[in-house]
């Protein structure tokens, strides 16, 4: 069976990117760090000892291992066929695997988990979400700061009173805020 | 007369009604919208809704889950862009429909058929799941250990990427989900001395990682593409339109339950394979295939709805998850302390009853919403990718944080999102790696007992496969599989094959 989509973007299971018989860029890096790492874990799996016995069949040792030569031979099979592969023309890591939003995005990504703890959820997200919304919308200022600091209110009120999830509150004091809204709107005792 | 009872708690009580008709609307906005998936909204919600109880948890995913599937059609007629991956074949020829300007009619006979096929697959989950419980209550450890394998090989074999590079991302899954220590003997098994790493990593986290980082990231490559706007007319389908498609409706439906049923495998490829059926069985349709023809709508839609009854089937039954949302789904009846299996229908039977019941609801909320408030969802549906991004990006962290308020999570769920981006741009897929991560347990504790039992000697292992039928159909399916990947295989198939096809596709 062989249905012919143009959406070879990797969204589904049943159509996952990457194209037959072409290699992308990158792509043999990528098989060969897979190749290594698989390698790295089967030397790892090997290493697990079993504390109350023989490193026999029914020892921790014995799925790891064999799932991890399974991985180092798939992974081999792979690096070998792309090998083999032509390039496809007119594609370049940097335009279509990593252009400069993603990467910028991603550095952002990871700096708002590093910030999220000490600064707390809301001051984080607010200059998360302005800059990334105004960096891919380019739009004017206004807007987006309505679309982001409106979209984070309606977000931390679904989670945090609705669904009372615990987010780092950092240096806002959320708590209070809460409890001052709560008693207003209950009135006097 | 207590299944009935707990088949009704849903209809008899009004907060879950209210969750199962807000997930359902919920999902098919998460279904049109391209960026969003089922998968990615029911894996973030696990790390919200865990402090919940069990029920209206569960309530809550089953709507978004069947609406979703649904909802993708949607975009997929409207834009020419599959809002979920089960919708993929429907934009084949829902889109040129459109173009002619019969959007309303795609959109309504689509909400029809989906209705009909999820039915179909419920009733088939309703009556075949207690049976297969039944029977897999005989099954031994090897038979489980089998079957983990086999649900993870099927996802690679059955979409039309490579298996090779499936059963790296299984293997992948089941190397991640042994991470930490050993349940049985306490050994450190890949924590490489990291105190980190000594809990094990979170599946929450590589879910998240995997199908929502790593989705927003790679919708950044579509972030300019603008909607297009379609004059949708009347929505409600005749009933000759319904009656005239029924046959094929059934045919699918039943290809759809199957192959929601076989572990591993869900909506997307079953609608894919659906098409594929549709295409070869219909003699004359009204239009050719891809260029608008009715058949090639009613097939998709059908299988994918019915495939999530299938899907429910091998979870309930043998806590091995039928698709990567019931995988998901596994994880988080896992967190409210249940767990699935064939004990699950025997000690808490009312639990599959509700959830029986659940899917009907969500079925019948989804029709009521597939065929009204189309002026509000065109609208809903043009929200630009620019704000959707970084909203899903926001939330995948939050949710990965929720679960253990831990930041470790936090860097496990980017570093698996970055990962997983990759991996979608070299065509690995993901499924598989979900599945092994869930199946990691089952598979390692089932096989040590298998093994423990026969004395460790596999030559007994393999003597007790053979003396019982079960594990020799399940071994020679996971044979089989690997068989027919090979080009000896395609070459006898094409052999086969050639004379027929010749005369059908021409």
């Amino acid at each position: 069976m062989k249905i012919e989509t143009e959406h070879h973007d990797g969204t589904s299971d049943a159509t996952p990117g990457g194209y037959e018989g072409q290699r992308r860029p990158g792509e043999l890096i990528f098989g060969a760090v897979m190749f290594l790492g698989s390698l790295f874990l089967v030397f790892s799996a090997w290493g697990i000892e079993n504390t109350f016995g023989p490193n026999g069949l029914s020892s921790p040792r014995a799925i790891p291992l064999a799932t991890t030569i399974v991985m180092a031979i798939a992974a081999g099979v792979i690096l070998f066929k792309d090998a083999r592969l032509p390039r496809v023309t007119g594609e370049t890591v940097m335009k279509d695997i990593l252009p400069v939003n993603v990467i910028i995005l991603a550095v952002m990504l990871v700096a708002y988990g590093v910030a999220l703890k000490p600064i707390g959820f809301l001051p984080t997200s607010a200059v998360f979400l302005i800059i990334a919304i105004k960096l891919l919308a380019r739009r004017g200022w206004g807007w987006t700061l309505l679309v982001s600091l409106g979209s984070l209110i309606l977000i931390w009120i679904v989670f945090r009173i609705v669904f009372t999830v615990l987010i780092p509150a950092g240096i806002v004091p959320e708590a209070e805020v809460i409890q001052m809204f709560r008693s207003l709107f209950q009135g006097a005792p | 007369m207590d299944a009935v009872l707990a088949f009704l708690t849903v209809f008899t009580q009004p907060e879950l009604l209210l969750l199962v008709g807000l997930g359902t609307f919920a999902g098919v906005y998460v279904g049109a919208i391209p960026g969003l998936s089922v998968t990615m909204a029911v894996s973030i919600l696990i790390s919200f809704t865990f402090s919940w109880d069990v029920y209206p948890a569960i309530s809550l995913m089953i709507g978004i889950y069947m609406g979703g599937v649904y909802g993708g059609s949607r975009t997929a007629i409207l834009l020419n862009i599959p809002g979920a991956p089960s919708a993929i074949a429907t934009a084949l020829d829902g889109y040129p429909l459109a173009k002619r300007g019969e959007a309303g009619t795609a959109i309504g006979v689509t909400t029809v058929m989906s209705f009909i096929g999820g039915f179909i697959g419920i009733g088939v989950l309703a009556v075949a799941a207690p049976f297969v419980s039944d029977f897999a209550l005989k099954f031994q450890p090897r038979d489980y250990m089998l079957l983990a394998v086999l649900g993870i090989l099927l996802v690679g074999s059955l979409s039309s990427g490579s298996l090779i590079k499936g059963i790296f991302a299984g293997a992948l899954g089941i190397a991640i989900g042994a991470v930490g220590r050993d349940p049985l003997t306490f050994t450190e098994r890949f924590t490489f001395d990291l105190p980190l790493m000594q809990g094990g990593i979170s599946f929450i986290a590589v879910m998240i990682g995997m199908f929502g980082v790593s989705e927003a990231l790679m919708q950044l490559h579509h972030v300019n593409k603008d909607a297009v706007r379609q004059k949708i007319s009347r929505i409600v389908p005749s009933l000759s339109t319904v009656k005239k498609h029924l046959p094929l409706s059934l045919q699918t439906s039943t290809i759809g339950v199957v192959i929601g049923a076989l572990p591993g495998t869900g909506g997307d490829i079953a609608a894919l394979m659906a098409y594929d059926h549709a295409k070869r069985v219909t003699k004359n349709p009204e239009r050719p295939f891809g260029d608008g023809a009715m058949e090639g709508l009613v097939a998709p839609e059908t299988a994918n709805n019915s495939a999530v009854g299938g899907a429910f089937i091998p979870m309930m039954t043998l806590g091995i998850p039928g698709d990567a949302v019931t995988a998901i789904m596994i994880g988080a009846l896992f967190i409210h302390g249940l767990n699935p299996g064939p004990m699950l229908m025997v000690d808490q039977p009312d639990m599959f009853w509700f959830i029986v019941g659940a899917l009907v609801m969500a079925n019948v909320f989804m029709l009521i919403f597939g065929l009204t408030g189309i002026k509000l969802f065109t609208k809903i549906v043009e929200m630009p990718r620019a704000v959707l991004i970084p909203l899903i990006m926001l939330l995948s962290i939050v949710g990965a944080y929720a679960v253990n308020n831990s930041l470790s999570d936090v860097y496990w769920m980017l570093g698996f999102g970055f990962f997983g981006y990759f991996m979608r741009h070299y065509g690995y897929p993901l499924g598989p790696v979900i599945l092994g991560v869930i199946l990691s347990r089952l598979l390692d504790d089932n096989w040590r007992r298998a093994i423990i039992s026969e004395r460790e000697d596999l030559g007994r292992f393999f003597g007790g496969i053979f003396s019982s039928p079960l594990s020799t159909v399940l071994l020679i399916a996971v044979i089989l599989i690997f068989v027919s990947q090979t080009p000896l295989w395609t070459r006898a198939k094409a052999h086969i094959l050639k004379p027929r096809n010749q005369g059908v596709q021409g």
